[in-house]
């Protein structure tokens, strides 16, 4: 690892080291005073230059959905994806799932790469707008993502996490009959399973009443109080605004800004009161 | 194996709850009841055409469900986004290819036994006594649904709904019709054709390895090498079939 560097005073660099299930990030801070600090403790996510470009057909031209993003998320905290629609929220969360692979860039949990097992045992998942197996029952839905995660506690666990999502009473039922909140509630109990690390939440307040949303949001600052990272996308931005450490704003496949809210929302502006929906609507006019 | 334990359970259990299973069982009755009222055209033949009409139908039962059921069993699960959550846990995604291929396997097995007891009960009420005999049938037909699941399996992990079972259904045709394949690359003078004859006769799978009906049917004896080279080819295609779909499917990106 003690490869030779190169770096500017106060710069913030990643080495790779080979050799190892996935890839090992090493944090490297080098100091005026040419001391260097190692230290093993690599981000919850860390996103590097990802491209990534679809074509629909093979006879048309290829649109570049993800131009070099790059994020670091740390352990511990709630990060807000914000951007429109069609701003490449959902494909950067299908890379760091490794649902898909970026062109170009590396993509990172926990120092590990998306699609190794090591990683995908520290990480729950809810997609956006899911559908789940119709013919289970809630209670056999949530039990085969426990047994999936490797959970010892089959039984206890999934009852538990059915109570805390509030369908104790729709455990028998089958989720064809299951209305988009309690869908969205049993997503949220299917990537809780196994107590993960990382919780990756692509829009899970869309589609809840008020009374849905605030318990999904007490539920995420329960998690982060466990200190439990969570990465979620939403275009809610009032609910957002409400759970979130720092944000993150992407448009056009492009991150625009990166930081703690309150310095996200005074920048560029010349009064303290604005709401983060009003910060992104006059920013992202800005840009556009 | 819990991983695949898991897969396995939830495929059974899905494919058990399609509506489309209980016309398919009550079709596949029907058939077997129906050859009962075939003796006045039977000819004194009576008894063979009971046996041979109920083994073609449990035969015809097993392909049908395996090929309706089978042909969306990834498809649908990309196309919902359903298997999404299931490719986040720490799951390998042969192990999900393997436990779907038991899943629906192990459900159509236990069918295909049931429908061969049903048949077993037709004879007892007409002729008065069993045809235990007719139960060799049982393995043959786990094998041929073994190598089309295989089949839809791999196309369905990169194809359609549509082209899968319509894949799945040609494969039958033709796994069928390979006698007539070989006969074809025996007889042509054409070089061109009697080399792409052969190339297709020992890449295609040849079902009619499985289908000892008529041996059953009129009581003949099977030979054991014969049976040894239907067990271990049967085996053989699916194990590679399934290798192959693990392959496709491990690259597959879900966009």
């Amino acid at each position: 690892m003690r490869d030779a560097l190169h770096l500017m005073p106060g710069a913030r660099c990643m080495m790779l080291r080979r050799g190892t299930m996935g890839y090992l990030h090493h944090q490297v801070l080098y100091k005026p005073s040419n001391l260097c600090i190692f230290w093993d403790m690599p981000n919850a996510i860390t996103l590097e230059n990802i491209t990534r470009s679809f074509r629909n057909h093979f006879w048309q031209r290829s649109r570049e959905v993800l131009k070099g993003i790059s994020l670091d998320i740390q352990k511990g905290e709630v990060f807000g994806f914000l951007g429109p629609n069609g701003a490449g929220k959902t494909t950067t969360i299908k890379i760091i799932t490794g649902l898909i692979r970026p062109d170009s860039g590396c993509a990172t949990i926990f120092g590990l790469h998306p699609n190794s097992l090591a990683a995908k045992r520290r990480i729950g998942f809810l997609p956006e707008s899911p559908y789940f197996y119709e013919h289970l029952t809630g209670y056999e839905f949530i039990k085969i993502h426990a047994m999936l995660s490797g959970s010892n506690d089959e039984e206890d666990d999934v009852m538990h996490l059915v109570e805390r999502v509030g369908l104790a009473d729709a455990r028998d039922v089958q989720l064809r009959s299951y209305s988009r909140g309690m869908l969205q509630r049993i997503g949220i109990a299917q990537a809780l399973v196994g107590s993960p690390d990382l919780l990756i939440l692509d829009e899970p307040l869309t589609g809840l009443d008020p009374i849905g949303r605030k318990d999904i949001k007490d539920l995420i600052l329960e998690e982060k109080d466990k200190g439990t990272t969570i990465f979620f996308s939403s275009h809610i931005l009032p609910d957002a605004e409400a759970v979130c450490d720092r944000v993150g704003i992407i448009i056009e496949g492009q991150m625009r800004e990166v930081g703690r809210l309150n310095d996200v929302l005074k920048r560029d502006i010349e009064t303290d009161a604005i709401t983060l929906e009003e910060w992104f609507v006059r920013h992202a006019k800005k840009l556009e | 194996m819990k991983n695949i334990r898991a897969i396995f359970e939830n495929t059974f259990k899905e494919s058990l709850r399609q509506r489309i299973l209980v016309l398919l069982i009550v079709f596949t009755l029907l058939m077997i009841m129906v050859s009962v009222f075939l003796e006045p055209f039977a000819l004194g033949e009576t008894s063979k055409i009971m046996r041979d009409f109920g083994l073609a139908a449990t035969s015809i039962f097993a392909i049908l469900t395996t090929i309706i059921i089978g042909s969306a069993l990834i498809h649908k699960d990309v196309e919902k986004r359903t298997l999404y959550t299931v490719l986040a846990k720490p799951v390998r995604r042969s192990e999900i290819v393997i436990g779907k291929f038991l899943g629906l396997g192990a459900l159509v097995t236990i069918l295909v036994l049931a429908m061969l007891l049903i048949h077993q009960i037709v004879l007892v009420i007409y002729e008065g006594r069993f045809d235990l005999y007719l139960l060799v049938a049982f393995p043959f037909t786990v094998l041929e649904v073994s190598v089309i699941l295989g089949i839809l399996l791999l196309f369905s992990s990169f194809s359609s709904v549509t082209l899968t079972s319509i894949m799945g259904a040609i494969f039958f045709v033709v796994g069928h019709a390979m006698p007539d394949l070989k006969l074809f690359a025996d007889t042509t003078d054409v070089a061109a054709l009697k080399h792409i004859a052969y190339g297709f006769y020992y890449t295609l799978p040849n079902l009619e390895n499985f289908n000892y009906r008529t041996d059953l049917a009129y009581r003949i004896p099977l030979q054991t090498d014969g049976i040894l080279f239907s067990v271990s080819y049967g085996v053989i295609y699916t194990i590679l079939l399934i290798y192959l779909t693990t392959i496709i499917f491990e690259t597959r990106e879900f966009k």
